[in-house]
């Protein structure tokens, strides 16, 4: 596993380091993300999570990474701005479909190159992004009926 | 027939013309409580039958065993308040429920329910004119369901009308190999040529293509494809609530005695038996052969449509023609 | 068959999709031709829930995440919060618990091949299937007090201990289940000529679609994918116990059913195990109701009755977690299920939605 991640961390050592907590690697330059990606490809099969912490003003996304055999995961983690975007990376792990629509659900972070992004688990309409630290109960979410939505 | 017996018996106390309008009217509400007291008994022998399969208890609450219970629905399901949806079609929506249950009120009262005499209406051809009402039922589920304006119900109408088209075929030779063998159409004259052999020893084969056939055309689980609650919601019958609904049940429930005792009839002996009385023998065989329709029911899961319809084309249509050859040639030597 | 076919919505309220999954597809004559999987009716807002709460008060909102695997979830809720704290909890709470997700991973199977059987068009295997249930049910209940949502787990233990004569409770209920399986279910289900008709050969997931869309549990070994966390990465007392790792071949619907009439089977070896060798000791440690976390990441997954669950937990030292996130395996079978429809019958639509055991409750959140 070590190897692995010393491996990985040669793509480009400027940006990539292990984090201070030991249990991921940090991304500091988002646009390398598919790259590195392609990397990880080769040893893992899955995109298992991709947890969004919200820290404002920046959004952390921890790519969660596993494959099919042993018990090995791997944590990429890349810091972004709020109002930034990221790289999709649905292409290189298709199980990322659904799990970035949802963190574009809850915090509205915009994907770039998703075949489909769109809200998941709240309705179209929905005022903002709850899971926002910023995100306040205004009066457009207490009168929210659903009913305005044209089918 | 029940009529000339009433007739026969009023016609003693009543001046002429009297008797004749009073006998009618007197079988008419001999034939309507039949045919309400029909569904009401055998759903409750339904329920509890299924009960006791699922190691349940099923009905307990409303009188002894809670026999009373389909009564409380019966008076529940004509408390109901009228929906109807505002997309269908009125007209056929309102009048398909009148008209299924009454075709399927024909069929029994076509049909002997103990004795030769006890008949609501004797007709010389009564299998073929059983066969003709049973052929009607696609037509009037194409239209509800084509009223109804709902997908659901237009997939359901047409798998219905595909399965019971298929499987009537298999039945109408089926009782030409029955009329063939017995000489005859009028199921009374059938029952009484087996009262030595029943026709189901020498033609096992088309009591068991007849038995599947019958489940197919009467809509009933595990055939009950067009109405299937886990897939279709409830088929062809979707838009339909209240009485309106409740008539579909009874001609469910009528349909289901109707081909039971036609089964008894054709293949079974009717009445005949040893020791006991014809009529208890009739009734018997009729309670064992709906407790195995209703056990069928309880026990298996449904096959999809197209493998319903390819086991119709496939192995009973071809089956029973080569059954109806044979039975032809054994007739000529 | 030329020609605009017809859009058909299937849910949210239908009973076969079993909550309030929403299908929309587009058939042509009785054939799907493609499918599009609408979640979201059930979602509560649980993560965000999480950041309200404290972390013992959050074992209520666990529970209803997989309503028919509660326990499974709760302890995993309390893995994580141990680990988080550094909390080593006893041997005999380990064993209880391993026990009682064995119960609950059998409880949540039962569910599963019930329901299944019902897509059918079997409604009595449903009744079966939720009589043998009740037994474990009634156990649960014994123990804990709840019988849908135990709420049995906190922070380093268990509340109860177990009762007496619980032992012998358990083992006539997993003889009379064990019966069961092998002999009604064998002539009702997977041995039963029609059944075999309609579930074999459909809703094919083939090894390239569970790798693509991260499907895991057993409709990933009905896959012949031989991986469970429970032999992989040994929690609580698995690493005790012996037991086979269930796979088929076939990855169509019969094989997802095989495997979880099969796995059900072996839970019970595992409990029969346990219950032999249950150590002494005290199920509760003294760890506060309310207690602060020290701050970090904490990722604990476990394999679930439905695939594998895990808890990314953040905390920042305070009272509540800062951010935690839920991953449900349903929701990654629901992401492979728009592509095993496609060109299936309409009433295979059905069952292959009800074999891949989706449990909305999990999969909205």
């Amino acid at each position: 596993m070590s190897e692995f991640i010393d491996s990985l961390i040669k793509i480009s050592p400027k940006s990539l380091k292990i984090s201070d907590d030991k249990v991921a690697v940090e991304l500091a330059d988002k646009k390398k993300l598919l790259k590195v990606c392609e990397k990880i490809k080769r040893k893992f099969d899955i995109l298992f999570m991709l947890v969004v912490v919200d820290r404002p003003p920046n959004f952390e996304l921890n790519y969660i990474f596993s494959k099919y055999e042993g018990k090995d995961t791997f944590i990429l983690r890349t810091i972004i701005k709020h109002e930034d975007t990221i790289d999709s990376i649905t292409k290189i792990f298709p199980s990322a479909d659904w799990e970035e629509r949802e963190a574009y659900d809850l915090f509205g972070i915009k994907f770039e190159g998703h075949h489909n992004l769109k809200r998941i688990l709240l309705p179209e309409d929905w005022p903002g992004h709850p899971l926002r630290k910023d995100f306040v109960i205004t009066d457009e979410v207490k009168n929210w009926t659903g009913l305005d939505l044209k089918f | 027939m029940i009529f000339d017996e009433v007739y026969s018996v009023l016609t003693a106390y009543l001046p002429p013309k009297v008797d004749l309008v009073l006998s009618v009217l007197v079988t008419f509400v001999l034939a309507l409580i039949v045919m309400i007291a029909t569904p009401i008994i055998l759903g409750w022998v339904d329920r509890k039958f299924s009960a006791r399969i699922q190691s349940r208890y099923g009905p307990i609450y409303v009188g002894k065993f809670g026999i009373l219970q389909n009564f409380a629905d019966v008076v529940k399901l004509m408390g109901k308040n009228f929906v109807t949806n505002r997309y269908v079609d009125k007209f056929s929506y309102n009048i398909i429920p009148i008209l299924s249950s009454i075709l399927s009120f024909l069929i029994i009262s076509l049909l002997p329910l103990g004795s030769s005499g006890l008949v609501f209406v004797s007709l010389p051809y009564n299998l073929l004119f059983i066969y003709i009402l049973l052929a009607f039922s696609p037509l009037l589920i194409i239209i509800a369901s084509w009223g109804e304006n709902n997908k659901f119900a237009v997939l359901g109408g047409f798998r219905s009308a595909a399965q019971i088209t298929t499987y009537e075929l298999a039945l109408i030779v089926t009782f030409i190999s029955v009329g063939m063998l017995n000489g005859s159409y009028d199921i009374i004259s059938i029952i009484n040529s087996q009262s030595f052999i029943w026709n189901i020893l020498y033609l096992p084969l088309t009591a068991i293509i007849f038995f599947i056939g019958s489940l197919a055309v009467i809509e009933r689980a595990p055939f009950d494809l067009p109405e299937s609650s886990q897939e279709l919601q409830a088929g062809w019958r979707i838009e339909y609530s209240g009485l309106k609904y409740g008539l579909f049940l009874i001609g469910d429930y009528v349909k289901l005695l109707a081909v039971s005792i036609i089964f008894v009839s054709l293949f079974l002996g009717g009445w005949s038996g040893a020791f006991l009385p014809g009529i208890i023998w009739f009734w018997i065989k009729t309670i064992i052969v709906l407790m195995l329709l209703m056990s069928l029911r309880w026990t298996l899961g449904r096959p999809r449509i197209d493998q319903l319809l390819s086991i119709g084309w496939r192995w009973l249509l071809p089956l029973s023609v080569i059954n109806l050859i044979i039975v032809e040639i054994v007739m000529l030597i | 068959m030329e020609g605009k076919g017809i859009e058909l919505n299937i849910g949210p309220v239908h009973p076969a999709t079993h909550g309030v999954l929403k299908l929309v597809a587009d058939i042509e004559a009785d054939t799907v031709k493609n499918a599009e999987v609408e979640i979201g009716f059930l979602h509560r807002g649980k993560e965000k829930t999480a950041e309200l709460r404290y972390f013992n008060s959050y074992f209520p909102i666990v529970d209803k995440l997989d309503y028919v695997g509660a326990l499974n979830w709760e302890i995993l809720w309390a893995s994580t919060v141990e680990k988080a704290m550094n909390i080593e909890t006893n041997e005999r709470v380990k064993y209880i618990r391993t026990i009682m997700a064995e119960m609950q991973r059998i409880m949540s199977h039962l569910v599963y091949i019930g329901a299944f059987g019902q897509d059918l068009g079997n409604l009595t295997f449903f009744v079966w299937a939720l009589r043998e249930r009740e037994l474990l049910m009634d156990i649960v209940e014994e123990i804990s007090g709840g019988r849908l949502a135990p709420m049995y787990n906190r922070v380093g233990g268990v509340f109860y201990d177990f009762t007496d004569g619980i032992v012998e409770k358990i083992d006539s209920a997993l003889l009379r289940i064990e019966e069961k399986v092998k002999k009604e279910y064998k002539a009702m289900t997977y041995e039963n000529s029609l059944f075999m008709m309609r579930s074999k050969g459909i809703g094919i997931m083939s090894q390239k679609i569970i790798k693509d869309n991260g499907v895991t549990g057993p409709n990933m070994r009905a896959g012949g994918i031989k991986r469970d966390l429970r032999k992989d990465e040994p929690y609580l007392a698995y690493d005790k116990v012996d037991f086979d790792i269930i796979t088929e071949e076939e990855s169509d619907v019969y094989a997802r059913f095989m495997v979880r009439i099969r796995e059900i089977l072996e839970s019970i070896k595992i409990i029969r195990q346990l219950l032999k060798s249950i150590p002494e000791g005290d199920v509760k440690i003294s760890t506060p109701w309310i207690m602060k976390v020290p701050p970090g990441y904490t990722f604990v997954r476990h394999e679930m009755s439905k695939g594998e669950g895990a808890m990314f937990l953040v905390t920042d030292g305070g009272l509540k977690p800062y951010r935690l996130k839920i991953r449900s395996p349903s929701f990654y079978s629901l992401q492979a299920l728009p592509l095993i429809l496609e060109g299936c019958k309409v009433a295979d639509a059905f069952a292959i939605t009800a074999s891949i055991d989706p449990v909305m409750g999990e999969v909205d959140r």
